[in-house]
């Protein structure tokens, strides 16, 4: 194949693993880095540089099953491992996304409100838009609607150069571990590495690898996207941690909310700055409101033996539309309804994703080991040391995060 | 004879202790042995585990084999402990949970349990159970999940296929029912064909391929996405790959050819038939978008001294090579159009007319390389099915008909979706 050819099919192949990485920077992602930076500075900048490797170790992964055996995860575990198991786990895992997805809604509200927007028209407007997206859209367009998406996220690096930073102090601390023994700093590092990977990303890449018909030939294009996809979205973390570090950690300001963030830049790094927090935080919670009851719809069909699939109309495939609008639905109306319960139900949802994670990351390991299914592209006897570590250290930070949250 | 009675449910008995003569256990009933029949499957032999030891027991040491006692006619001692040859289908291993094609519906649907059932005296694989029910019961909640939705007013209802309604995409069992397999496969229509082959993984895929006959392989393959076919072609073996080609209309072959890498498909085309391979190689010559490159180079010709008696027969004769019989066009002797008529003014002119006389001139025609949008106001501005195309010289090289013009008409958006879950 010409250089020329190559590149014309990595652009086509391109699209699952940058999409995928980067709703890993979603509206909690996002709170999660400001705090990070805003509490601590620089000083939990390194942990980005393992938490890329544990990223790609993990999607290359899924990536790779879905060109090899043109099957979703959820359909692979249900072939393999029965139907029991499948429908707990799809319960359990529709559980968790409910509650993400109303997270999600709820930083897009707060962002907006940022602009002026009241959230009673900024909510309803985006679940419309979310909504409609899928349910009128094809594939090949809502991807690219996705990959704007993705692009809007480089809004973080003016944002960041806005706030000043010391570029040397930020380059030393980023490759120079330090470590701090008191309980909020590890607190901080558990809950930046815990969040890194959800079981649905593993689902949603791995489907959307399927729906593109991508083969086992391109898939060398689809590794290098899921790579690139990786940087991308640790390059965006790395960038608010910078903003925040320079900014209100400098000024000794505490935060607990992305929107905090974005309102306190104001004064410290200007109204522009602020302005592009506040908007990249719209993008991100919009993008992942729209992709998490997408997964979610998609996996839970796949497994359970229902039609799915974007442009699907609700006469062809009533359960994969249903549970969609559901989950917009009922995500968006938790934020709305004046005191509901939004803290304990996103609690609950991130205590089930952690304790979800263990299954579906050894499931995934026991699959791509499986010669039957994957011939000769299963893991290399290097790699399996990786992925095995790289399983065990994500399931044990993830186990600490919910440990953390009983505190 | 082992004694069973009614239909029986896999998911009641997978893990059932199996018992040998004496009641003692052997272990736990695992898995189900199936060989080919026609048309449904007859169990075989049982495979039984216990924590150590795996056996596979024949059918016909089986004592009792119902929902509560399934026992064996020897003792356990007198078992060897064996494994299932790389050949058995096991049921639960190789259908249940998997994929399978459902023939009167044209669609896929997930296994959710299986029902045996007396054929003849043998105990067989009836039908699969598809429905929200199957799933319940095999999370041994039927009861339970009746009462739930009873609540809601709902009742669950039962979804239960037929075996015979069924095709397979598992590679050994496809196999081993061909001849059923082809029967099944043949009776869906190319088109939701081809949507089920663009929605299954690889090897399903070629599972399903190997399990068509040439023509009907032909049909589906035509209806697929560029992209899709060339996977499809690239998993054939070259000989099923020219043979399919072959058989699919010369258009559509040359673009399924032109979207290949060029050597491959050179390769291909010298395995094909010298006649359809020039044509083809002829067809490739063209742009693809133009007339040109979406033509066929199969049409009805005639020369302008025929009778239309003449024509007729020569008609019956032709008309099954060719994609579109609704028009006959008249060419001299240096191809050259004269004239066209269509089916219907042949039909009603007396049969000693000669043809010259009651074609229609001039004919409208398009060049070789008019382009597709071009072809498509042509056709739909004269009312054509079907627009001849030209060379330089006026002669003629092919017609371009009007399903080929459609796929262009329709907004991207339908087109793909076939392709697209």
């Amino acid at each position: 194949m010409t250089r020329w050819k190559r590149f014309i099919l990595l652009l086509a192949v391109i699209g699952p693993g940058i999409i995928t990485a980067n709703v890993d920077n979603d509206a909690g992602g996002i709170t999660t880095y400001s705090m990070a930076g805003a509490h601590f500075g620089y000083s939990l900048l390194w942990t980005l540089i393992p938490i890329t490797i544990a990223l790609i170790v993990v999607q290359e992964m899924s990536a790779r099953m879905g060109a090899i055996t043109g099957k979703g995860l959820a359909e692979l575990i249900r072939e393999n491992y029965g139907v029991k198991v499948t429908f707990w786990l799809m319960l359990f895992l529709f559980i968790t996304d409910l509650g993400n997805t109303a997270a999600e809604f709820a930083g897009w509200a707060a962002s907006n409100e940022i602009f002026g927007l009241n959230k009673y028209v900024s909510v309803p407007i985006g679940a419309f838009i979310v909504w409609l997206l899928v349910v009128k859209g094809s594939y090949r367009v809502v991807e690219k609607i996705f990959l704007v998406f993705c692009v809007v996220y480089l809004v973080y690096i003016p944002a960041a150069i806005l706030a000043k930073p010391d570029w040397t102090d930020v380059a030393l601390q980023t490759i120079k571990p330090s470590f701090h023994f008191n309980t909020p700093y590890v607190v901080m590092l558990i809950g930046v590495v815990g969040t890194t990977i959800a079981p649905w990303m593993q689902f949603y890449i791995q489907s959307s690898i399927v729906e593109k018909g991508i083969r086992k030939e391109q898939y060398w294009a689809s590794r290098i996207d899921v790579i690139v996809g990786c940087f991308l979205t640790d390059i965006v973390a790395f960038f608010i941690i910078v903003a925040c570090g320079a900014t209100l950690f400098k000024a000794g300001l505490h935060i607990d909310t992305a929107d905090a963030a974005a309102r306190s830049l104001a004064p410290l790094a200007g109204r522009y700055a602020s302005l592009l927090f506040a908007f990249g935080l719209a993008n991100a919670s919009l993008f992942s409101a729209s992709i998490l009851p997408l997964a979610t719809a998609y996996y839970i069909c796949e497994g359970m033996g229902w039609e799915a699939g974007v442009s699907k109309t609700f006469k062809d495939a009533p359960q994969f539309m249903w549970l969609y609008t559901i989950l917009i639905a009922i995500g968006s109306l938790i934020v709305l309804i004046p005191n509901s319960p939004l803290i304990a139900i996103m609690w609950i949802s991130q205590v089930i994703n952690g304790v979800m994670l263990p299954f579906v990351l050894i499931f995934m390991l026991m699959l791509i080991n499986s010669k039957d299914l994957m011939e000769k592209y299963t893991n290399s006897r290097t790699f399996n040391v990786i992925a095995w570590v790289t399983t065990t250290v994500m399931i044990a930070l993830t186990m600490l995060f919910v440990a953390t949250m009983f505190l | 004879m082992p004694f069973f009675a009614g239909e029986i449910f896999v998911s009641d008995v997978q893990n059932k202790p199996v018992l040998d003569q004496t009641g003692e256990e052997i272990g736990k009933l695992k898995d189900i042995i199936v060989a080919g029949g026609d048309p449904f499957p007859a169990v075989t032999a049982l495979v039984v585990a216990s924590v150590r030891t795996a056996y596979v027991i024949p059918w016909d040491m089986i004592n009792l084999f119902n929902k509560r006692v399934i026992s064996v006619n020897v003792t356990r001692s007198s078992l060897m402990p064996s494994a299932p040859a790389p050949n058995d289908i096991l049921i639960c291993r190789d259908i249940l949970d998997k994929q399978i094609v459902d023939i009167n519906g044209a669609k896929l649907v997930r296994v959710n349990d299986l029902e045996l059932g007396d054929v003849k005296g043998r105990l067989c694989l009836v039908a699969s159970d598809i429905g929200f029910r199957g799933i319940l019961r095999r999370m041994g909640m039927e009861a339970r999940g009746e009462r739930l939705f009873s609540l809601f007013r709902y009742k669950v209802p039962h979804k239960l296929i037929g075996w015979h309604y069924l095709q397979t995409m598992e590679p050994k069992l496809t196999k081993l029912t061909l001849t059923v397999s082809r029967q099944k496969v043949a009776r869906i229509h190319p088109a939701d064909l081809a949507e089920i082959i663009s929605e299954v993984s690889q090897k399903e895929r070629s599972a399903l391929f190997g399990s068509m006959d040439v023509e009907t392989a032909a049909e589906a393959l035509h209806e697929l996405e560029p992209k899709v076919q060339v996977g499809i072609i690239d998993d054939m073996s070259k000989e099923q790959a020219s043979d399919i080609l072959e058989q699919m209309p010369p258009d559509e072959a040359a673009d399924v050819l032109g979207d290949l890498p060029e050597a491959k498909a050179q390769e291909l085309i010298n395995l094909m038939e010298k006649e359809e391979a020039e044509d083809v190689q002829e067809l490739l010559e063209h742009e693809e978008d133009t007339a040109g490159g979406i033509m066929t180079t199969e049409y009805l010709a005639f020369p302008p001294d025929m009778t239309v008696e003449e024509a007729i027969k020569e008609l019956r004769l032709e008309a099954p090579n060719v994609e579109t019989v609704y028009y006959l066009y008249i060419l001299d002797n240096e191809e050259h159009i004269c004239g066209v008529l269509s089916l219907k003014n042949l039909i009603l002119a007396s049969p000693e007319a000669k043809l010259r006389d009651i074609m229609t001139t001039p004919v409208k025609a398009l060049s070789l390389d008019a382009a597709e949008k071009d072809v498509a106001e042509f056709v739909s501005k004269y009312n054509l099915l079907a627009v001849p195309v030209v060379d330089e010289t006026m002669a003629m090289r092919g017609i371009v008909t009007v399903d080929d013009v459609v796929d262009f008409l329709l907004p991207p958006a339908s087109r793909k979706k076939r392709m697209r879950r």
